[in-house]
């Protein structure tokens, strides 16, 4: 679950100070998908950032699968986005030097559980198969297509069993059919009990969302 | 660019530090002497026993022995009775110069002087109707080999032919400069028993008792040892035990020892600003892995945000810049390792084929031991990860947030 109280985020433009959040509360709940929409520069992606953990310097409470983020190390931090928080971002963000598979395993690498690598393959493999992508997982990013980039994106997002699956934008650079089978996925990350937040200025996608909320001039309505 | 720059900074290390080890030994070959042996003999001014000094005798032998850090004393009496080879050894064909008489400079020396090398047993006096003992240098034999036989034209020895039990006959008494050949000349044979570096180069070491008896049978007087050969516990006793032999009124011939020395010297700082030449590029190395990892974390700031995104803990994103360098740095080394043994291989080549065969040339100028193959690549990888220090500070301190946004 996600539970923001009062949230406040602030950015220095030059000498200017400049208060992106001022006061959002926003809860979240498993199995909800929630939108945010908003124009661009409303803080949409900041407001993501702070709720995955990847922001710190905010004020206000958060907390995030139960975790509060306050006072948290980073290497704290890191272990909370690594085993309960799901990133899916506009551009993929997928390494180009791996493949598909590999960059599914991403995650379970950097846990350090000891867990064999060929076993983090076999789940990575399953995965992808989860998301249609069974037969490309040998295939580098290159060689992808926009929709499966970011099916592969989503299977990495949710190899570790995550609580939260936070997105920013994530059809902004896909066809209507590609966007619609992501927005399906994330549908089914709700429907399996995950806290799903999507910042989006697309219709298609808050039309699948449980709530919508809009967040303006630095405040969540 | 960067394994390269490592691969020449291992290799340049490798190679001098292998030079340095290689001519050090042979070095060592050509001048063994042992840093510990202090050669004592009388001084050029006999004020005899009451201001010390004077005579080397037993009495002499005994007092040098006891000296604080003199760990034994062995005394060497040159042979005056002359002892000269007129046929060649038996058991050894080679061609021997048609009236060539050798004159033979024998030093009569105690068997713990060569107990390291010959057992005590077989360098012990026989008797007067018994083949004398003798021991040869190491060295002489290489001398022979590279300077002696091509001088005189005459066969060098078979390869791996051991000299121990040769029977050398010889005549006792007789000398090349006729006024000083002996009353009475007799036959006599000497048998090589073994090979050791205690020998003076162009000399034969006969038992001390041996020769002792020959003075006797020829009617010389007793005139005291010619040297005593002191050895120091430790060689840092050497300096303090030379200077209470100078204060015993005795002096010390530095000689082979003192030559070893500088030898040793020259050859330590050349090896020593060779490698500090190596260490710096070392160093230029891992400069130019900072640079090129700085840039390489410039360029991935985002796939290095995405990664904390996953999960990466800025230590996760430091430590995988370190291990980034300390690959470079292991592949450089190994890399450079092998390029150095290459590089020493056609050196060695090439010695071989440009340099004059001299006494002691060693097959390789090089030495390779285990310890210098662990540093070959040990070295270059801590400079490299030296060198990725501060691009994996900068990766670890990237703000994803920032970044992705």
């Amino acid at each position: 679950m996600i539970r923001l109280r009062n949230v406040t985020k602030r950015f220095t433009d030059g000498d200017l100070p400049l208060e992106v959040l001022r006061g959002v509360d926003l809860d979240v709940a498993p199995g909800e998908m929630v939108a945010v929409v908003g124009p661009s520069g409303s803080g949409k992606s900041t407001l993501l950032y702070v709720a995955g953990a990847l922001d710190r310097d905010f004020g206000g409470e958060a907390v995030v699968a139960g975790i509060a983020l306050a006072g948290l190390s980073p290497g704290a931090r890191a272990e909370l986005r690594n085993r309960a928080v799901g990133f899916v971002f506009q551009s993929f963000n997928l390494l180009q030097g791996l493949s598909a598979l590999e960059n599914v395993m991403i995650p379970g690498l950097l846990r350090g559980d000891g867990t064999p690598v060929a076993e983090l393959r076999a789940r990575a493999g399953e995965a992808l198969a989860r998301v249609g992508l069974g037969s490309r997982a040998g295939a580098p990013p290159a060689r992808l297509s926009g929709g499966e980039r970011q099916r592969v994106a989503v299977a990495r997002a949710l190899f570790a069993g995550p609580a939260v699956l936070l997105a920013d934008e994530p059809t902004g650079n896909l066809d209507a059919v590609s966007g619609e089978g992501v927005i399906r996925l994330f549908r089914e990350a709700a429907d399996a009990g995950l806290s799903v937040l999507v910042v989006t200025h697309e219709e298609r996608v808050s039309r699948a969302a449980t709530r919508v909320l809009h967040l303006a001039d630095g405040r969540l309505a | 660019m960067n394994a390269l720059a490592a691969c020449v900074g291992a290799a340049a290390l490798a190679f001098f530090l292998a030079l340095g080890l290689g001519v050090a030994a042979a070095s060592h070959r050509m001048f063994p002497a042992d840093s510990r042996l202090v050669e004592v003999v009388p001084s050029g001014v006999a004020l005899g026993g009451v201001l010390g000094g004077g005579r080397l005798d037993d009495a002499a032998v005994a007092r040098l022995r006891a000296l604080p850090g003199a760990a034994d004393a062995w005394p060497r009496l040159s042979l005056r009775v002359p002892i000269a080879a007129s046929r060649p050894p038996e058991g050894l064909s080679y061609n021997w110069p048609p009236g060539l008489t050798l004159q033979l400079p024998i030093v009569g020396v105690p068997p713990g002087l060569l107990a390291a090398d010959v057992p005590t047993s077989r360098f012990a006096d026989r008797g007067p109707d018994e083949p004398i003992p003798v021991v040869l240098s190491r060295r002489l034999l290489e001398v022979y080999d590279k300077t002696i036989a091509p001088a005189w034209n005459v066969r060098r020895l078979p390869p791996g032919v051991s000299l121990v039990g040769l029977q050398i006959p010889v005549r006792i008494g007789f000398s090349i400069i006729p006024q000083k050949t002996e009353d009475v000349v007799r036959d006599a044979r000497l048998e090589l028993v073994g090979l050791s570096d205690r020998v003076p180069l162009y000399m034969l070491a006969m038992p001390l008792d041996a020769a002792r008896r020959l003075h006797a049978e020829y009617g010389k007087a007793d005139q005291g040892y010619t040297q005593v050969t002191v050895a120091a516990r430790r060689a840092e006793d050497v300096p303090a035990l030379t200077a209470a032999v100078r204060r015993m009124g005795f002096a010390v011939d530095e000689g082979e020892r003192a030559t070893a020395e500088r030898v040793g010297t020259i050859v330590a700082i050349t090896t020593g600003a060779l490698v500090f030449l190596a260490a710096v590029m070392c160093a230029l190395a891992a400069l130019a892995i900072a640079q090129s990892l700085s840039a390489s974390v410039r360029a991935r700031v985002k796939e290095i945000a995405v990664l904390e995104a996953l999960g990466a803990a800025p230590g996760d994103v430091r430590a995988i810049v370190l291990l980034e360098g300390a690959l470079v740095g292991v592949a450089g080394g190994v890399v450079g390792l092998a390029l150095a043994r290459g590089l020493a291989l056609l050196a060695d080549r090439a010695a071989a084929r440009l340099l004059p065969d001299f006494p002691f040339r060693p097959d390789t100028f090089f030495a390779f031991p285990p310890w210098l193959l662990a540093l070959g690549v040990v070295v270059p990888a801590v400079a490299a990860v030296l060198g990725a220090l501060a691009p994996a500070a900068t990766a670890a301190h990237v703000d994803p947030a920032r970044t992705l946004s």
